[in-house]
């Protein structure tokens, strides 16, 4: 199976016929066919066959297929966890984080790269994925984003300005583990047959300035980049969530492990702004998915024209999808309109 | 009793302590006024609160970031916890209500809680709701407290949808109450669609918004 010709030919650096469009989506495609959104993180088989059946539907480009985040620091490290079930909740939250004082953050262990947190429902989903002839999706948070999952954002915060020790403890600690599960990926499946997407929304300019990105998110970017030479994966594809103007001097400065990867931008960054720092690598995004959700179809429709006309400027290629997980409750005829507008104006 | 430098001084020491999120230091200050007898009123607003203020602009500026603001906060509460007590009841007027509190469905709270801080630190009563709040309850304790403003934050698309109901309890509850929202996937245009009374941007914002909005009822 090859569900993603235009995304394959942008990675092999090869022009395409029209703008690819992926839906960037787990919670939305479970309920497009009649499951839960909780079914997005517990439930491989139903979120498996859910992706592709919306895919079919809407005309999506599968790679990379997500599922839930494969680790995730506030479960891994042995927190708890609660699924979404109301119908307000439409993403899995941590409960209790696993370590919220000096003591409980010195006291970490390594958790075990096999059965930790929701990695036995990631590594399901990534063998369905390699049973279908699809590459098997890793879907790791950037180590500051781990690292602020295991305390606690509000109190990861805190301690970079007082105790700077305590986050590169935890920033370590994160690194390690996902280099772990990373081999028993590598080990079940081949590297090449691996398709790494990272996201790292708390990295945002939201939360953190472009100074404390230099200090404690940045050289783990770029440690991680020098340790993926070893690993000759399928596609690398990173999320850059939120607003990051302020971090793409220094996120560009990174000698990623490959070329051309996948840079996904939020609704916040302009797809000529990231190309311009990327120069390399193909452009992915941008509709705001709080239009998708709360837009007229009209409006959805207008601004992934919008989008399309800035996108297919770029050089090295560019997917349209939703700037961030496309909203589960999203009205049906909304994701339309982006399939719509991709076939109307989305052709070179 | 301080004079007037004196106090001038312990005054400028807090608003300075606030803003270098120095703990010790507005502690050490709130104790000073107390034990020399500045008025605790007058050590909150001229003192705390205007550092908060002066927070609030360097973070509008982009020099100061989340994480200074939560360590300004923790610095301005823990003087705060100090002074309280001594407030002269007849030296202040009612204090604004404000209901705040995270939709349910929708634990992020950081947003919520540095407009909490400012609210706090403007001198409004704030009751704080905290988090994952049933939808119910937003329009219960408004009727309860009598709060003027009822402050909604969301995060995810799909909490958001939460905000038009709750909006409507409140207002059928009592239609001069206002309601101010928002969150990251919030927006001006979509407050309005809610029918909500207000938007705040961010938290610096927030203070301003809902003081508009209770001067135009």
């Amino acid at each position: 199976m090859n569900r993603s010709p235009r995304i394959e030919a942008l990675l092999r650096g090869e022009k395409v016929d029209r703008v690819p469009l992926h839906g960037n989506s787990t919670g939305f495609t479970n309920r497009n066919c009649g499951h839960t959104i909780a079914s997005a993180y517990n439930d491989p088989e139903k979120s498996f066959h859910s992706s592709l059946q919306t895919a079919e539907q809407y005309g999506w480009d599968l790679v990379p297929q997500v599922f839930a985040h494969t680790l995730l620091g506030g479960w891994d490290f042995g927190g708890e966890v609660k699924f979404p079930e109301s119908e307000y909740q439409g993403a899995l939250s941590i409960s209790r984080f696993p370590a919220t004082t000096e003591e409980e953050v010195w006291n970490l262990q390594l958790p075990d790269p096999k059965t930790a947190g929701g990695i036995p429902y990631a590594m399901e989903y990534a063998k369905l994925q390699v049973s279908h002839g699809l590459p098997a999706i890793f879907f790791p948070r950037s180590a500051f984003c781990m690292a602020a999952n295991i305390c606690g954002t509000q109190q990861f915060c805190k301690w970079m300005l007082k105790k700077p020790q305590l986050c590169e403890h935890l920033l370590r600690m994160s690194m390690e583990h996902t280099f772990n599960v990373l081999q028993y990926w590598v080990d079940t499946f081949g590297a090449e047959n691996i398709v790494i997407y990272m996201s790292s929304p708390s990295e945002s300019n939201q939360i953190i300035s472009p100074k404390q990105f230099e200090r404690f998110a940045l050289p783990y970017h770029v440690e991680f980049h020098h340790r993926m030479r070893e690993f000759p994966i399928h596609a690398f594809g990173l999320h850059i969530c939120g607003e990051q103007n302020l971090n793409l001097p220094y996120l560009s400065t990174v000698d990623l492990c490959m070329h051309p990867c996948i840079i996904s931008i939020g609704h916040e960054v302009e797809p000529e702004t990231a190309a311009g720092y990327f120069p390399g690598d193909i452009i992915y995004g941008n509709i705001n998915p709080a239009i998708i959700q709360t837009g007229t179809p009209q409006q959805v429709y207008d601004e992934t024209r919008a989008i399309l006309e800035k996108g297919k400027r770029i050089p090295t290629g560019f997917i349209f999808a939703p700037g961030c997980e496309l909203p589960p409750m999203s009205p049906p005829f909304n994701v339309y309109q982006m399939t719509k507008a991709v076939n109307d104006y989305g052709w070179y | 009793m301080a004079t007037t430098e004196r106090t001038a001084e312990i005054l400028q020491g807090l608003h300075d302590a606030v803003v270098d999120f120095e703990e010790d230091d507005t502690v050490a200050l709130a104790h000073a006024a107390i034990d020399e007898g500045v008025d605790a009123y007058n050590a909150i607003m001229n003192g705390l609160a205007r550092g908060m203020e002066t927070v609030g602009d360097l973070y509008a500026r982009q020099e100061y970031f989340v994480p200074e603001l939560l360590l300004c906060a923790d610095a301005l509460y823990a003087a705060l916890d100090i002074l309280r007590p001594h407030l002269q009841i007849e030296a202040q007027a009612e204090p604004r209500k404000i209901i705040l509190g995270v939709v349910e469905g929708d634990i992020h709270d950081i947003g919520k809680n540095l407009v909490k801080v400012m609210f706090d630190a403007a001198g409004w009563e704030v009751i704080d709701l905290v988090a994952d709040v049933k939808i119910e309850r937003f329009a219960e304790e408004q009727k309860r407290t009598g709060a003027q403003v009822v402050g909604i934050s969301a995060l995810m698309t799909t909490s958001m949808l939460a905000m038009p109901k709750i909006i409507k309890m409140v207002k059928d509850g009592d239609p001069n109450v206002r309601v101010l929202v928002g969150g990251a996937p919030i927006n001006s245009d979509i407050a309005a669609t809610y029918g909500a009374d207000g938007y705040a941007d961010n938290a610096g914002e927030a203070v301003a918004a809902a003081q508009i909005m209770v001067a135009r009822a």
